[in-house]
């Protein structure tokens, strides 16, 4: 209820921890699948918004001034995080509404989906196995199917 | 530098600072519910950095300016429930209420503790981040950062990943990275080394910016700088 919610969340600004990077752990990653129906079993799953091949200097240097595709999608790392570490309902049911809306709007908005589809999500988190390079994944969560229309607000 | 210049300086560097966040949440893929969020905020953000650089706006003091940016923000924290962008809009909040009480608190003293409270922060940023790095044998072997590289979310291309194939490269530029940030409040000592210390940083932010699109925090981090200027000055001189 305002202004106590914004409080809360405001005040810790003013003592931050600033531990950047302190840790580096399993990384999330958003992927999504279009169904047809509700009961239909995901069969492909797509990652959202992958990275590019190769980012260019010239890319680099224009997203300094303007970048708001990547900082939503670094928000969407927020939500996946909070989602599977958040001991109330309320953050997790903000966490997933968030997710679903966010990845439903991009799918809409570049004519990825039809208004009778269903979207569903799912979490993917990357972590390095032993010494070397190779990294795995582990689905750690995976959304119920959503009607597309019911997720997409003006 | 005086404490009413460095307040105005850093009042309009944080203006423009919101009027590029605010901007990239009025894109047109944006919901419109967190669009009207951030119409207020651009409004608020260029009558601030009107009246911060002395156009004759003279019913709107940055003091209510400012207010109403905290209000503001009252309402936005709950719609992402909490950061949109983490330590970015941590420095924003900060700076936003450090700013406030500089120029709200009705004696010069604590007007000057507000601002100074700011200063205090950023050179805490640099020294806790360099300390929980050094104390992580991860970071010291330089594993860390090859991590950061291989499997964070953080690298904008999949060519930058690749970086994470050269560890000895990385390992010098972890350390360095600990080096500077653990070393930065040395550079108060005289104003040269404080200059050179904050240009440094800045190009620090600006890789991370290029590298891990983190540009927010480029910009943000360096409307903060004023404040150490000051600080320095008024407790060094």
């Amino acid at each position: 209820m305002f202004p106590f919610t914004g409080l809360r969340l405001l005040l810790p600004a003013l003592v931050p921890s600033w531990r950047f990077f302190d840790a580096v752990s399993a990384s999330p990653r958003v992927d999504y699948a279009i169904l047809a129906a509700p009961d239909e079993a995901a069969g492909h799953w797509e990652e959202f918004r992958a990275r590019p091949a190769v980012l260019r200097l010239g890319t680099m240097l224009r997203r300094l001034a303007w970048n708001p595709q990547w900082n939503e999608n670094l928000y969407l790392v927020s939500l996946s995080e909070r989602l599977m570490t958040a001991t109330g309902v309320e953050t997790q049911a903000h966490s997933q509404r968030e997710l679903l809306r966010r990845v439903a709007r991009h799918l809409d908005r570049h004519g990825l989906s039809g208004p009778g589809d269903y979207l569903q999500i799912r979490l993917r988190f990357v972590s390095r196995t032993g010494p070397g390079e190779d990294v795995v994944s582990e689905v750690a969560y995976e959304s119920d199917p959503c009607l597309l229309a019911g997720l997409i607000t003006r | 530098m005086t404490l009413d210049s460095a307040m105005r300086i850093t009042a309009a560097m944080m203006a423009l600072a919101f009027i590029q966040q605010s901007l990239e949440h009025l894109h047109p893929a944006a919901r419109l519910q967190e669009r009207l969020l951030f119409v207020p905020r651009l409004i608020l953000s260029l009558l601030l950095l009107a009246a911060s650089v002395g156009m004759p706006l003279s019913a709107l003091h940055p003091s209510y300016l400012l207010l109403a940016l905290v209000i503001n923000h009252l309402v936005i924290l709950p719609f992402f429930n909490g950061p949109y962008n983490g330590g970015a809009d941590r420095m924003s909040l900060l700076i936003l209420l450090c700013l406030t009480g500089a120029y709200t608190l009705p004696e010069p003293r604590w007007r000057e503790m507000a601002f100074g409270y700011l200063g205090m922060q950023l050179l805490l940023s640099y020294v806790m981040a360099g300390w929980v790095k050094v104390v992580n044998p991860d970071w010291r072997s330089g594993r860390a950062l090859r991590d950061v590289f291989l499997f964070s979310a953080y690298p904008a291309g999949e060519n930058i990943r690749q970086w994470a194939g050269h560890p000895r490269l990385l390992l010098y530029a972890g350390w360095a990275v600990i080096g500077f940030e653990l070393a930065f409040p040395l550079t108060v000592l005289s104003r040269p080394t404080l200059l050179a210390g904050l240009a440094i940083a800045a190009l620090f932010h600006g890789a991370n910016a290029c590298l891990f699109g983190l540009n927010r925090f480029f910009w943000i981090w360096i409307c903060a700088y004023p404040s150490i200027l000051w600080l320095q000055e008024r407790v060094i001189g």
